[in-house]
């Protein structure tokens, strides 16, 4: 299993760099150049070649990049050209956000999307499957913002269950920084009041986030129960006199299950970007907000570092599914 | 803590706020206002100038004189007020005294030497309202109350660009200089200040949340405020129907001031929110590329300015929440005319000064393009405006999304500033040179603001003349000839002077409106309730 995990981090490693590649060749490429706008109220061109050699974009593109390549092999993102400051703090302080809502989501389709795959199965062509199909295929359809905003006037608007935006009641001192995750951290720290106000906060963008992945993970379990339920074990343990419970539930949904595991994995990246709307809507200070302030500011350094770091996180979680779904079936480690 | 009661306060906490049982919702403090408006890209005063920056530097900074009210009236800060030299070169501010900066050090005349050679030096932000008439060496202290500034030649509108320059604390920022930086590291996320707020470093977050507290020994005091705002939260919503909502709901106490029209009866209609309407000074601009055929021609110019449905625009996108203007001076701004006839939207007329540009040898049938800002609806609203009517007089407008780095940028020069592209000026300081001055004179091509590429020899002296002479009257009629000559050449297709519109909760009192910083000046809000 070792030797399985250490492959697939070195596979990973090709794939970040040609992420990095790409990346710098779409900011730095097309016309791009900030440095008029950095100089400010009506400078003239001299204090633009000023700041455009301050920047260092006087330099061939080539050795911007190789330069660059050195900063960020050494772990140094460099400082947003906009607000001065290091891009890693502005991010750290923003990432525990966009995970916690992203895994929240990814918890919530999955806890409902399997079970919810698995009755449409055993009951397929049932007047619960069709509802379920309709469902399903809107949950896919549906978008996201007006999913959002349909939940902020009811839940927040008129019935005043929820708070409307933002990860935590403003001017009340969030929990203490333990993992950044607010969910974890008060539970660590039992603080229970704090617990209340960060759940009531996620509620929302989590449930808008989850519905596609909600979605397509009840599908993939659907297909996958039902093509197991037609397996000859399935048959014997029913011969056998197993309950049905425990056949579907137990020895069924196993060996269904890889495909939505799977699914899981590339969802994860679906989510993070989809988190860009969702965070704008429900204004949560992640950074998919952070992104969109540094592309529209054409503040390159801090977008190469949010599409850099949400490849290793989005490489890590593949890496875990593809662990995942070797101990669930032994073949795929054999394989590789 | 046993296992099993942490479980059940968890599940306590999760079933409450997952089926429905109303949370307890965080309870508003009495004297914190939570202001939901654009945050500036970082806190450095003389490194960045613009709308959002005016609104953190106002509360955190003092300046030698400051604009109040609206129309706007500049009057002395913390200086008690000035004198000029006969031939308009030297300038001599004299200060007030007991001034204090947030660390309880003295203000005084050096700081202000400090903070203009500061800003020269950085040569960003305010910077070049000031770098073509002072060197750093020219700005002197003989005592600690009194400045003076020897300009290189005349620059009447001097004394209303003033209020661009914070005065920072030398004491605090000479410590965290780093490679000659002029400690713009450490400022942009820090503050070095006088002004009625202190910023609070360690809440700070870069464009998304910014707590100030109030400094109870501001010069000014705070006997004209019995119950003012302690703490300002500043907090940037980035989508505006969340904002709407938070601000109707009571989660936050003001918007930012361009609310979208087709909202403002939502939130009048609520009961806990209005709106404040006024008249600033920010001109909305189709811009033109004079050097680009065919709009070097005259009447082709004149020819798009008649096609443009100004009424169409600013009754039916904008609710007339917007006042038509002429010319590029707004229209509540001394020196621009008032028997100025704005452009009229005649698609016959149009139709005949492209005949007529089309005859004088105009390629009246290339495809042209407008630049348009793509996060701003109305920029593409009005380019979409424009291409419909076009489209009826046989000319092809194919609109392309753009962004400001990038358009301030491609306006270096004119083979690379589009035909056209949309955009607004907004009140930098208070005086026609901010307007016609910068966008018309020939000497500021290569800058945004002079994008069209605009180049009229007597417009250059009359702008050049009107920035020399110091009485008022005088200018005036200098400017007014020079919007007559633009105008009647249909240098730009100017729309609209702008009502800025911010959603303000009904706990908010005081609130007065001023052209520069959107009045976001906390010092004189109290609160209610």
């Amino acid at each position: 299993m070792t030797r399985f995990i250490l492959r697939r981090l070195l596979l990973a490693l090709p794939a970040l760099f040609g992420l990095l590649v790409l990346t710098f060749i779409m900011l730095r490429v097309l016309p791009n150049d900030p440095s008029a706008a950095l100089a400010g109220e009506n400078a003239s061109p001299e204090q633009i070649a000023a700041v455009r050699k301050a920047y260092g974009f006087d330099e061939p593109l080539w050795k911007q990049f190789v330069i660059y390549v050195g900063q960020v092999g050494r772990a140094d993102f460099g400082n947003s050209i906009i607000s001065n400051r290091p891009v890693v703090s502005d991010i750290a302080w923003r990432m525990p956000a966009t995970i916690e809502l992203t895994f929240a989501s990814l918890l919530f389709a999955a806890v409902v999307g399997i079970p919810l795959g698995t009755m449409a199965a055993v009951w397929h062509n049932s007047p619960f499957d069709h509802v379920m199909r309709v469902v399903t295929v809107g949950g896919l359809a549906i978008a996201s913002f007006w999913f959002a905003i349909i939940l902020q006037i009811v839940f927040s608007m008129e019935l005043d269950w929820l708070p409307l935006r933002g990860r935590f009641p403003v001017g009340v001192d969030p929990p203490a920084n333990i993992t950044g995750l607010y969910l974890v951290d008060s539970l660590l720290t039992l603080r229970f009041d704090q617990f209340v106000h960060a759940l009531a906060h996620i509620v929302m963008p989590a449930l808008t986030l989850s519905l596609g992945g909600l979605a397509s993970i009840a599908r993939f379990t659907r297909a996958g129960v039902l093509e197991t339920m037609q397996k000859d074990f399935v048959h014997y343990a029913e011969a056998a006199g197993y309950a049905r419970k425990r056949i579907i539930w137990v020895y069924v949904l196993r060996n269904s299950v890889v495909a939505a595991t799977t699914q899981i994995g590339l969802l994860f990246g679906t989510l993070i970007s989809s988190a860009v709307a969702v965070e704008a809507i429900f204004d949560w200070p992640g950074v998919g907000s952070y992104a969109v302030s540094a592309i529209l500011t054409s503040d390159y350094k801090a977008v190469l570092a949010v599409t850099l770091i949400v490849g290793v996180i989005y490489a890590l979680v593949n890496i875990v599914v593809d662990v995942v779904h070797a101990l669930l079936d032994p073949r795929v480690a054999e394989s590789m | 803590m046993k296992r099993r009661t942490f479980l059940m306060g968890t599940s306590a906490a999760a079933a409450a706020a997952a089926f429905g049982m109303p949370v307890a919702l965080a309870q508003r403090k009495p004297d914190e206002l939570i202001w939901a408006d654009q945050l500036p890209g970082s806190l450095d005063p003389h490194a960045v100038f613009d709308v959002p920056m005016q609104g953190y530097m106002v509360n955190i900074y003092d300046t030698l004189y400051v604009y109040q009210s609206n129309p706007p009236k500049l009057v002395p800060w913390i200086a008690t007020g000035h004198t000029v030299s006969e031939d308009g070169l030297t300038w001599t501010f004299k200060l007030r005294d007991g001034i204090k900066f947030h660390d309880g050090s003295a203000l005084t005349a050096e700081d202000v030497v400090w903070s203009f050679q500061r800003l020269l030096g950085i040569k960003k932000g305010a910077a070049s309202a000031f770098l073509p008439v002072l060197d750093p060496a020219n700005v002197t202290a003989p005592d600690k109350a009194t400045v003076v500034f020897k300009l290189k030649h005349p620059y009447v509108p001097f004394l209303s660009a003033t209020p661009l320059v914070a005065i920072v604390n030398r004491r605090v920022l000479e410590p965290n200089i780093k490679d000659n930086d002029w400690g713009t590291a450490w400022l942009s996320s820090n503050s070095a200040g006088s002004g009625p707020y202190v910023l609070d470093p360690a809440t700070y977050q870069p464009v998304q949340q910014l707590d100030m507290k109030r400094f109870a020994d501001h010069f000014m005091g705070w006997a004209h405020n019995k119950s003012p705002v302690e703490i300002v939260r500043r907090r940037n919503i980035l989508e505006t129907t969340t904002r709407i909502n938070a601000l109707i709901k009571g989660d936050i106490d003001a918007t930012d001031s361009y609310l979208p029209t087709d909202q403002v009866e939502r939130v009048l209609a609520s009961k806990t929110a209005t709106v404040s309407k006024d008249e600033s000074m920010r001109v909305m601009v189709l811009r033109m590329n004079n050097k680009k055929a065919p709009f070097d021609n005259v009447n082709y110019r004149r020819a798009l300015s008649h096609a443009f449905n100004y009424k169409g625009f600013i009754s039916g996108v904008l609710k007339d929440y917007a006042v038509r203007n002429a010319g590029p001076i707004p229209a509540n701004l001394w020196g621009a005319p008032t028997d100025l006839p704005p452009y009229e939207y005649s698609l016959d007329k149009a139709k005949e000064l492209l005949a007529k540009a089309k005859a004088e040898g105009a390629p009246v049938e290339r495809e042209i393009e407008i630049h348009i800002q793509q996060h701003l609806a109305q920029t593409t609203q009005a380019a979409q405006i424009l291409q419909q009517d076009l489209r009826k007089i046989g000319v092809t407008l194919k609109i392309v999304p753009n962004l400001w780095p990038q358009l301030v940028s491609s306006t270096s020069k004119p083979e690379t500033t589009p035909d056209m592209w949309v955009h607004w000026v907004s009140t930098y300081f208070v005086d026609p040179e901010n307007w016609i001055g910068q966008m018309y004179d020939s000497q500021f091509h290569g800058t945004w603001k002079a994008s069209c590429w605009y180049t009229n020899e007597k417009v250059d002296k009359l702008l050049q003349e009107a920035r020399r002479l110091a009485d008022q009257e005088k200018r005036k009629a200098l400017y007014e000839e020079a919007s007559r000559i633009v105008v009647s050449e249909a240098a730009d297709i100017w729309i609209y002077n702008t009502i800025e519109l911010r959603g303000l909760s009904n706990r908010v009192k005081g609130f007065s409106f001023t052209p520069i910083g959107s009045g976001a000046d906390f010092r004189i809000l109290s609160l209610t309730g």
